[in-house]
């Protein structure tokens, strides 16, 4: 089990706003580990900074033992990092198969998906993320939670080794969690090591088994659910300093 | 070490030299896809718009049993042409999202290169205009790759100075000697000696470019396309270097203008600086926005409206005094502010929609 993500003094700063400070973390392959934060936490930030849609002012960021601060987007989603968007970005005007297609175009999802062909590779990443009945529609047409899955599984399609899921849950219905949590769940059992945020803890606490908390770009803790949810620095930046109901 | 695994990832990843030769295997894959194509061709042959495009087909092959006057002939073979050049603009405008304003460069090229190589070097005129279309996809790479990043408007307005840039070049009176200034390249051998076998030379090749560019925009790659103009962030968030992908656009597109520039220039016998004018861009704008955007038979259907329909309509006012021969751009500026606004679908969509009504009616479906 060695190290997939390693981060290191990641910092980023907008103007005179430090959005990330000094940040640091490692995840292990196969693990599945949550992101929290109050809102304006960084979470995005750090997202966009490992995924190569920001550059960082100082820090690195090695995957797979390879150094890739500072690649394009297509090419650490190439190497096997994929990262989805809170808000989702579906390609509006084409089917939702074609939406599947794109990312299984691309040279890393074509590897995969060139032994099956790539119409039944597409439908059977649709059928598992529950899409499969609504494959000819445009996306535009498609309720939120749909979204969201169509959003995992556009990241499917390029075959991922680590997926980061930037807020899934967040304006979604209980049952449309619990579908996405359980879709989670089943790429985690496959092998793919997944990196979570979300702002509210109870959605994460029972689905990760580790949780890496930050506040106004810092770490703070690093453990499981119920460790983080009792620091003392956690329930400051949820609370607010003197509160606290532990 | 770091340095090390760098030149590793760019060696599997990145770099110029695999995004070079990324370009042709992309193309490549296109040849693996034929036969389904072919296949859904035999199928689509037999559906409703097959049915109709076949039938438009042979009607345009009748016309020259009906009537030979050679006027009639002359606006139908730059119907066909222009056809070509709106569904170029149409490709890298309505399916990859990269609205040029300067696609009059690429036609303008295409017909100065192609005029120049029947006339200097004394070429056959397909030749001749392949060369030109060629050429053209070398200006298309020398755009684009300053161009591509640029987005939106700022696109448009990039696009437009190259246009302006090349007008200004070829009309200077310095160049004279070389690019001919105001007079261009004039007395062009004719195609051939009737306009008949010139309208279906002319025809045989803008069938075979709309095949070509259906079969282009309905492959993986015009997946790809459809998904940078859908949203480029996602696009790239997919894997996808949708640079490279912008660049094979503006190629494709760029070879397909070239080729309707050669035949414009060959067809007339001349060619001037005049064909860098925003005007020739303006053509195909309007032809594609009045057939529908992002449709490549829209194109046609476009191309007739507006070279047959309504430039034939308002030419006789031009005999009412000069300002009147103004007119043709004028109402048609008109209407494609009205499409805009109230048909951005363009004609050909509705349309298709009411005869299939009544082909249902007809047949008592």
């Amino acid at each position: 089990m060695g190290v997939i993500l390693e981060v290191k003094n990641l910092t980023k700063k907008f103007g005179g706003l430090t959005a990330v400070n000094d940040f640091s973390f490692e995840i292990k392959r196969g693990e599945f580990v949550g992101l929290i934060g109050p809102n304006g936490a960084g979470k995005t930030t750090v997202f966009n900074l490992i995924s190569g849609f920001e550059k960082p002012n100082s820090g690195s960021i090695r995957f797979d033992g390879m150094d890739i601060t500072g690649l394009k987007p297509y090419q650490i989603v190439n190497l096997g990092l994929v990262r989805t968007f809170q808000l989702v970005r579906s390609f509006h005007y084409m089917s939702v198969l074609d939406n599947v297609s794109v990312a299984c175009l691309s040279p890393r999802g074509k590897k995969a998906s060139e032994k099956v062909g790539l119409d039944k590779y597409a439908s059977r990443i649709l059928s598992e993320v529950g899409l499969i009945d609504k494959a000819r529609f445009p996306p535009v047409i498609l309720p939120h939670g749909d979204l969201r899955r169509l959003e995992i599984g556009k990241a499917a399609g390029t075959n991922p080794q680590i997926l980061l899921l930037d807020e899934p849950f967040s304006g979604l219905s209980y049952e449309e969690q619990e579908h996405i949590h359980a879709l989670i769940r089943r790429l985690s059992n496959e092998g793919v090591t997944i990196f979570i945020t979300g702002h509210v803890l109870r959605e994460l606490m029972n689905l990760v088994p580790r949780v890496i908390a930050m506040h106004q770009g810092k770490f703070i803790t690093d453990g499981s659910p119920q460790e983080v949810a009792n620091h003392k620095l956690v329930l400051e930046a949820y609370l607010g300093r003197g509160g606290g109901i532990a | 070490m770091p340095k090390k695994i760098r030149s590793k990832v760019s060696n599997t990843v990145s770099g110029t030299k695999n995004f070079f030769l990324g370009i042709p295997r992309a193309t490549r894959n296109l040849y693996k896809e034929i036969p389904h194509q072919v296949k859904s061709f035999k199928e689509w042959i037999f559906t409703f718009r097959g049915s109709l495009t076949i039938l438009c087909l042979i009607g345009t092959i009748l016309v020259p049993l009906i009537t030979m006057d050679d006027y009639i002939m002359t606006i139908l073979i730059s119907f066909l042409v222009f056809s070509i050049f709106a569904a170029s603009w149409d490709l890298l405008a309505g399916y990859t999202g990269q609205v040029s304003f300067g696609h009059s460069v690429f036609f303008g090229i295409g017909a100065y290169v192609a005029a120049a190589f029947v006339k200097m070097a004394g070429l056959p005129w397909f030749f001749s205009m392949i060369i030109g279309a060629v050429a053209a996809i070398l200006v298309g790479l020398i755009i684009g790759i300053p161009c591509l990043r640029l987005k939106g408007p700022y696109l448009a307005l990039g696009t437009q100075a190259f246009s302006l840039i090349l007008f200004n070049l070829f009309m200077s009176g310095e160049l004279k000697d070389i690019l001919g200034s105001t007079e261009g390249i004039s007395a062009l051998p004719a195609m051939s000696e009737a306009h008949i076998v010139t309208f279906f030379f002319i025809l045989i090749i803008m069938v075979i470019s709309f095949i070509i560019l259906t079969i282009i925009v309905k492959s993986n790659i015009g997946t790809i396309f459809k998904a940078i103009r859908d949203d480029e962030t996602a696009a790239d968030a997919s894997g996808i270097n949708t640079t490279k992908y912008k660049l094979i656009a503006f190629m494709i597109s760029g070879f397909f203008a070239g080729i309707a520039g050669g035949l414009f220039a060959l067809n007339s016998r001349a060619v001037n600086p005049s064909v860098f004018l925003a005007l020739y861009s303006f053509y195909a704008i309007v032809m594609v926005a009045l057939g529908g955007i992002a449709t490549i038979s829209g194109s046609v259907v476009g191309a007739f409206i507006y070279w047959v329909i309504l430039t034939e309509l308002f030419k006789p006012m031009g005999a009412l005094g000069t300002i009147f021969l103004y007119f043709p751009t004028l109402i048609s500026a008109l209407i494609l502010i009205i499409m805009i606004r109230f048909a951005d679908q363009g004609i050909l969509k509705p349309a298709l929609e009411h005869i299939r009504e009544f082909y249902d009616f007809l047949l008592g479906r």
